[in-house]
């Protein structure tokens, strides 16, 4: 067996992250697709029961470095760390999560190694051995099917959710090598000086992946209850459309539209809006949209990928608990 | 013997007078020059061209008071003391005649009847008076702010009317004047007296001839220096109106490399005409009761603004010409003027308009409805002077409400303001079988959706209705598509002229490369837009609204609306189809066109209808405040009872449409003109 | 305060996607604009300079003459000067070969400070100032939301998985904007008139003494193999049925198909 296909088991706080089961999961098909062997690399500091839940998802070997200094990632720390791997093990393919931490090291990495890399892909597909990666450009109005011909080892991060449920795939009592860290003094040049978790105050309008939105339909600014529950349930930010704000239901800094702010969120909930171009000159390019609204002439429903016709009232309550239940 | 009276009777030493004329006649020009003196800080204007269509501008004003009597009240008010003052003014140049050329014209029947007339003129002037200090000091409408002057001026007037009628009782009395039934006031206030001696009166008579004398030529000489001065000012302003189309603004000259400063932000930048403006309102508060902005509580009026730019332009004025010519009297003046207030001459120069003066928040309020210089007597123009502001915040400064600048990038990126991709222009009209001029090489008639027809959802069924009209009139017409891109206008009333000509040209060059010259459009401001700033880029096009080619084709009996449609329409008058190009009928004219359709007519409409809010680029700003425009005119709208507000304007649509939507209006319906013609020929 | 910022001139937002003959991406009716994140990076070079009362702002980009306007709206929103990389050699080229090229650029100037977007909109990557940053052996602070410099260090408010960190470096570092960093300015016709005659010097290979080998495709770590449009966009789907389980079918929709969730 040549190289490897490692995975970058990327954890937080002693806990895998989920697009790392989902990256595990499918790393066995690729390596057994690709005849080799599975590895996960795992920084950090005190992760004492990882390895044993990272064995469960199939992989040979667990390369680890547990050490204070990997305590917080760093872009430095964690790449000085990863290429030293790399280069005394030469994996032949390496898959991280495209998630903040895979964004900041991946490329670093790559470029440390003077490999190529493809960044946020949706699918890997495996042809005559080689990995091709497809990825979304213009913001998911075209794709590029991409591949790294020769530099190893060739680099991808993948989307979390896309490559399927990260079921586990059997144990084969990997074994766990430890990795060298030898990070000097001052090699580690960024410092965190704080980390605010975004657990209570609502994610800005205009940064969230998620958004609920009201609308005239909302009736009384009272009801905005019922999409700040969804919007907990999701993380999401809640906004709020023109007639909404005119009502005085919600502030103007709440307002999505071309007088208001524009978003561009993965999914935005449009509830109880009937959806003007004034509307939907703010949110137009959603990733996603989902309205609810009881009029099924609603112009909302013209750019919506899924549609609930019904009143609002009675689908937000159900939705949240089918939420809850989901994410649970 | 011939009816007559004797000229200075018991006025000994009266050729004093000649001494105190002129005397006053200096004052006055001393005052009057000082006008002239301070508006050589102005930059040019023109305004010099037609002077015969000027002066018949001014005669039809002056004399006709047209704009003055749109407001009855005051209106008819100001109209009587006018009138009284020109007749009193020609019996007293009917007495210089007599006296000082020696002409006999103060006797027989035409003495008897100008005695009569100017007794009764003088009498409508008293009660003219009477009212204009009941209405100020009692009624107090909110459009008029009250100084000092206002009263001085009024009680001037009054006491020069009163003395000169006693004036005229001591004289009947002494003389047992024979014609004295022709000078009836002067009779009734004669009883007063009659149990006074001769030589009591003739001392009465005396003193009061003096005293009149003097209070009227003091008024003579206070004119220039009080808002008395309208009566010159107002005249001179309403010659230099100008004489372009209505609304016609000053294009910049980008390719001038010497330019380095756009748009006004200092008081010398205004135009000379600019500043005659200010100097020329006389706070009768006409723009301000009609001004939308005023009306929904924006911290804008237009008398306000006028004002302001008033005190500000007389106190820096005087600086900048002793700065330019050394030092000057005047200027001294200023600077202790302001000194007295507590500002420093320097302060005063260092003072920009743009927050100083006016504050942002009034120069972004504006929706360019014309509703002020529409009503304004002294034709004064107010929007130029917000647009030359804004150009400056623009172009300048780059300082505006940040929404702005998604909709100038949007025009920029994508050719209209909402920034959908240009490439879907035409997508409206899939399936209608309207060919675009890139097809068919050219046509007849260019239909010109605009960036609404084209883009927004609403409005796109009042294209498409237009497109059904014109195709069953049997209309050869064309569309440009995707080489449309927005008119501009909003880009040129927010002030962004660079934007606005650019899309202008190519808007130009992509017609003139077709040969286009005829368009019709079914929004007012691409219509004033195109008919109006376009000739300016080189652009000359016929261009028409909707409204008044279905009228035509209606009339020539190319489509008929049959279908009856039992509904009561109340008609809102779009501002630039409207006040800027006059067009009030032929929409009236289609309503009527439907069977069954009555017209409810709002009593806001036509001249002084009131702007849905969108006008001047308003439509891509957000509205503050308690207030709004767009629900203010939907509730005027309702109160007439209609079942469907029309509108003949894609911006006052969406605005009907979202204030019938804020007031749960869901009987009823805003639809376009268009619709409803369609509708009623199917 | 000497920065750097690096652009990129992508395709308007709203431009219709297309393929040409060759299946690559047609740039045929398409408007240009800066990177809008990269704007952001402008935007906040200007404004660290405005606020310590001196400094230089310099552009820089690769690509074609078209790239040249990216570059005069930097300009005209108040950048010093700007560097236009421009060579035929530099087609076919990945992020790998673009940073080799910004490093090459970089490395012969004088900064403190290297700004980028956090990402480009069109390809989406978010590689290539973190490439540039490890060529240059720089310290690198990615998808900032906030940034104050302090004597010779920035801290950095940038946005992690559920958590935003406060983040110190040492200049000379390479800082990448996010959305809500600032509102970039609309520049003034001042700024625009003035654009016309600032400095925009183009380098190409012989400029900057780089290896043919080293960029293009023959440096390109990665190919692409081919281009695709997505399926066209579905008509919306209205759930149907009653309560609750539309809810139920709209939240397996988004996890399921959509993977939104």
């Amino acid at each position: 067996m040549t190289g490897g296909v490692w995975i970058f088991a990327e954890q937080r706080d002693g806990q895998l992250r989920k697009v790392t089961y989902e990256l595990l999961a499918a790393g066995r098909r690729f390596a057994d697709a690709t005849g080799q062997e599975l590895a996960a690399v795992l920084l950090g500091s005190g992760m004492a029961g990882l390895t044993g839940e990272i064995a469960q998802y199939g992989v040979d070997k667990v390369y680890m470095a547990d050490h204070q200094d990997l305590g917080t990632y760093s872009t430095d720390g964690y790449t000085t760390v990863l290429a030293e791997a790399i280069q005394r093990y030469q994996p032949s393919a390496l898959f991280l999560g495209h998630t903040a931490i895979g964004k900041d090291l991946a490329p670093r990495v790559a470029e440390r190694m003077k490999t190529g890399l493809c960044t946020d892909c949706t699918a890997v597909d495996i042809q005559e051995g080689r990995f091709v990666f497809t990825r979304p450009i213009y913001a998911g109005k075209a794709f590029a099917k991409v591949e790294c011909p020769t530099a190893r080892p060739v680099m991808a991060t993948i989307r979390p959710n896309v490559l399927g449920a990260g079921q586990p795939t059997g144990n084969r009592n990997p074994q766990v090598i430890p990795l060298a860290v030898n990070l000097g003094p001052n090699s580690i040049r960024t410092l965190v000086r704080e980390m605010v978790k975004k657990a209570g105050g609502r994610v800005e309008l205009t940064e969230a992946d998620i958004i609920v939105s009201g609308g005239r339909g909302m009736k009384d600014p009272a009801n905005f209850k019922l999409l700040e529950d969804l919007a907990d349930v999701l993380g999401a930010a809640v906004g709020a459309s023109r007639a909404a704000v005119d009502a005085g239901w919600r502030e103007h800094q709440y307002q999505v539209g071309q007088t208001g702010k524009t978003v561009s969120p993965t999914l935005y909930i449009a509830c109880g809006i009937s959806g003007a171009i004034q509307h939907l000159a703010g949110m137009s390019s959603s990733k996603c949209i989902v309205a609810i609204n009881k009029d099924p002439e609603a112009n909302i429903f013209k750019v919506a990928d899924y549609g609930i016709v019904d009143d609002l009232f009675r689908v937000l309550p159900v939705l949240t608990e089918e939420f809850k239940r989901m994410l649970a | 013997m011939v009816p007559q009276r004797e000229i200075y009777w018991n006025i000994p030493g009266h050729v004093l007078l000649y001494l105190i004329f002129a005397v006053s006649v200096l004052f006055f020009c001393r005052g009057v020059y000082q006008y002239y003196k301070r508006l050589q800080v102005g930059r040019p204007a023109g305004r010099k061209e037609r002077p015969g269509e000027r002066m018949r501008g001014v005669l039809s004003q002056v004399f006709g008071h047209g704009r003055i009597l749109r407001d009855y009240y005051p209106g008819i008010m100001h109209f009587i003391l006018f009138w009284g003052f020109v007749i009193m003014t020609f019996g007293t140049a009917m007495v210089a005649l007599e006296a000082d050329l020696g002409l006999p014209v103060m006797r027989g029947a035409f003495y008897l009847w100008l005695s009569l007339f100017l007794d009764v003129a003088g009498l409508a002037a008293i009660i003219a008076i009477a009212v204009f200090w009941f209405r100020r000091y009692v009624q107090r409408p909110d459009r008029l702010d009250t100084v000092a002057d206002d009263g001085y001026s009024l009680l001037l007037i009054m006491f020069i009317l009163v003395t000169g009628f006693l004036l005229e009782a001591f004289r009947i009395v002494a003389t047992a004047d024979p014609w004295a039934a022709w000078t009836p006031v002067g009779l009734v206030l004669s009883y007063l007296f009659a149990g006074l001696g001769v030589e009591d009166l003739k001392i009465f008579h005396r003193i009061t001839w003096w005293v009149h004398l003097f209070s009227a030529m003091g008024f003579f000489a206070y004119i220039p220096y009080s808002k008395l001065s309208h009566i010159f000012l107002m005249p001179i302003n309403i010659y230099f109106r100008s004489l372009e189309p209505k609304g016609t603004l000053q294009p910049i000259n980008f390719e001038d490399e010497e330019q380095e400063s756009f748009g006004v932000a200092n008081v010398e930048e205004f135009t000379w005409k600019q500043l005659l403006d200010t100097e020329a309102c006389t706070r009768c508060g006409r723009c301000q009761d009609n001004c939308p902005a005023y009306l929904s509580k924006k911290p804008l009026s237009p008398k306000g603004m006028t004002q302001d730019i008033k005190s500000h332009y007389r106190v820096k004025a005087p600086l900048l010409l002793a700065a330019r010519g050394g030092a000057n009297a005047e200027g001294d003046k200023s600077r202790q003027e302001a000194a007295a207030t507590g500002e420093t001459a320097a302060a005063v120069m260092e003072q920009s308009l743009i927050g100083d003066v006016i504050s942002e928040e009034a120069i972004w309020a504006c929706t360019t409805c014309r509703s002020c210089q529409e009503q304004c007597p002294a034709m004064v123009e107010h929007i130029d002077k917000i647009i030359d502001l804004r150009r400056n915040l623009v172009l300048m400064e780059s300082r505006f409400p940040s929404e702005m600048q998604l909709a100038f990038r949007n025009m920029e990126n994508n050719g209209n303001p909402w920034g959908v991709g240009w490439a879907k222009r035409a997508d409206w009209a899939q399936d209608l079988g309207v060919p675009t001029m890139a097809e068919i090489g050219q046509a007849d008639l260019l239909f010109w959706p605009g960036c609404a027809g084209a883009f927004d959802d609403r409005n796109k069924k009042v294209a498409v209705a237009v497109v059904k009209i014109l195709q069953s009139a049997g209309i050869n017409f064309a569309i440009l598509g995707t080489e449309e891109k927005c008119c501009g206008d909003s880009a040129r009333r927010l002030g962004n002229e660079y934007l606005f000509q650019s899309l202008a040209q190519e808007n130009i060059e992509t017609m003139k490369g077709y040969g286009v010259t005829k368009i019709v459009t079914t929004c007012p401001h691409c219509l004033n837009t195109m008919a109006k700033d376009y000739p300016q880029f080189g652009g000359h096009f016929e261009v028409i609204h909707h409204t008044q080619l279905i009228l035509e084709l209606v009339r020539q009996g190319k489509i008929k609306p049959a279908r009856f449609l039992d509904s009561a329409v109340t008609y809102h008058d779009s501002c630039y189809l409207g006040r800027y190009n006059d067009i009030y009928l032929a929409p009236r004219e289609l309503v009527k066109a439907i069977p069954g359709v009555t017209l409810k007519e709002m009593e806001r409409r036509e001249e002084r209808s009131f702007c849905c809010g969108a006008g001047g680029g308003r439509m891509w700003l957000e509205e503050h405040g308690e207030e709004k425009m767009y629900v203010m005119r939907t509730e005027q709208a309702l109160s007439t009872g209609a079942a469907v507000v029309a509108t003949a304007c894609p911006f006052c649509l969406t605005m009907m449409v979202d204030g019938l939507k804020f007031k749960e209006q869901e009987g009823v319906q805003a639809m376009d003109l268009a619709e409803l013609i369609a509708q009623s020929i199917a | 305060m000497k920065i750097v910022v690096c652009l990129k001139q992508t395709f308007d937002t709203e431009a219709k996607i297309q393929l040409d003959p060759s299946g690559k991406i047609s740039n045929e009716n398409v408007q240009y604009i800066i990177n809008p994140y990269d704007e952001f990076a402008v935007e906040e070079a200007l404004r660290i300079k405005e606020r310590l009362g001196q400094g230089e702002v310099v552009a820089v980009s690769i690509g074609g003459a078209k790239t040249e306007e990216a570059l005069r709206q930097a300009l005209a929103m108040g950048a010093d000067r700007a560097v236009l990389l421009q060579d035929a050699a530099f087609e076919g080229g990945d992020w790998h070969t673009a940073a080799v090229i910004l490093a090459q650029a970089i490395r012969g100037m004088e900064f403190d400070l290297i700004l980028g977007g956090q990402v480009a909109i069109d390809d989406g990557a978010a590689q290539v100032t973190t490439r540039l940053a490890e060529i240059l052996d720089l310290p690198q602070v990615n998808v900032v939301t906030k940034l104050d410099v302090d004597g010779r260090k920035v801290v950095a408010q940038r946005e992690g998985d559920g958590a935003t960190e406060v983040v110190e470096v040492a200049l000379p570092a390479v800082i990448t904007a996010q959305k809500g960093l600032n509102e970039p300015r609309y520049p003034t016709l001042k700024g625009i008139m003035q654009a016309k005659k600032k400095e925009l010097k183009i380098l190409g290979m012989a400029d900057l003494g780089l290896d043919p080998t080293s960029v293009g495709s023959a440096g390109a770590r990665t190919r692409v193999q081919s281009y695709a449009l997505p399926p066209a966009r579905k008509e919306g789907k209205i759930i149907g049925g009653e309560l609750p389980g539309t809810a139920a079918e709209l939240v397996r929709l988004l996890r399921e198909e959509a993977k939104v969730i």
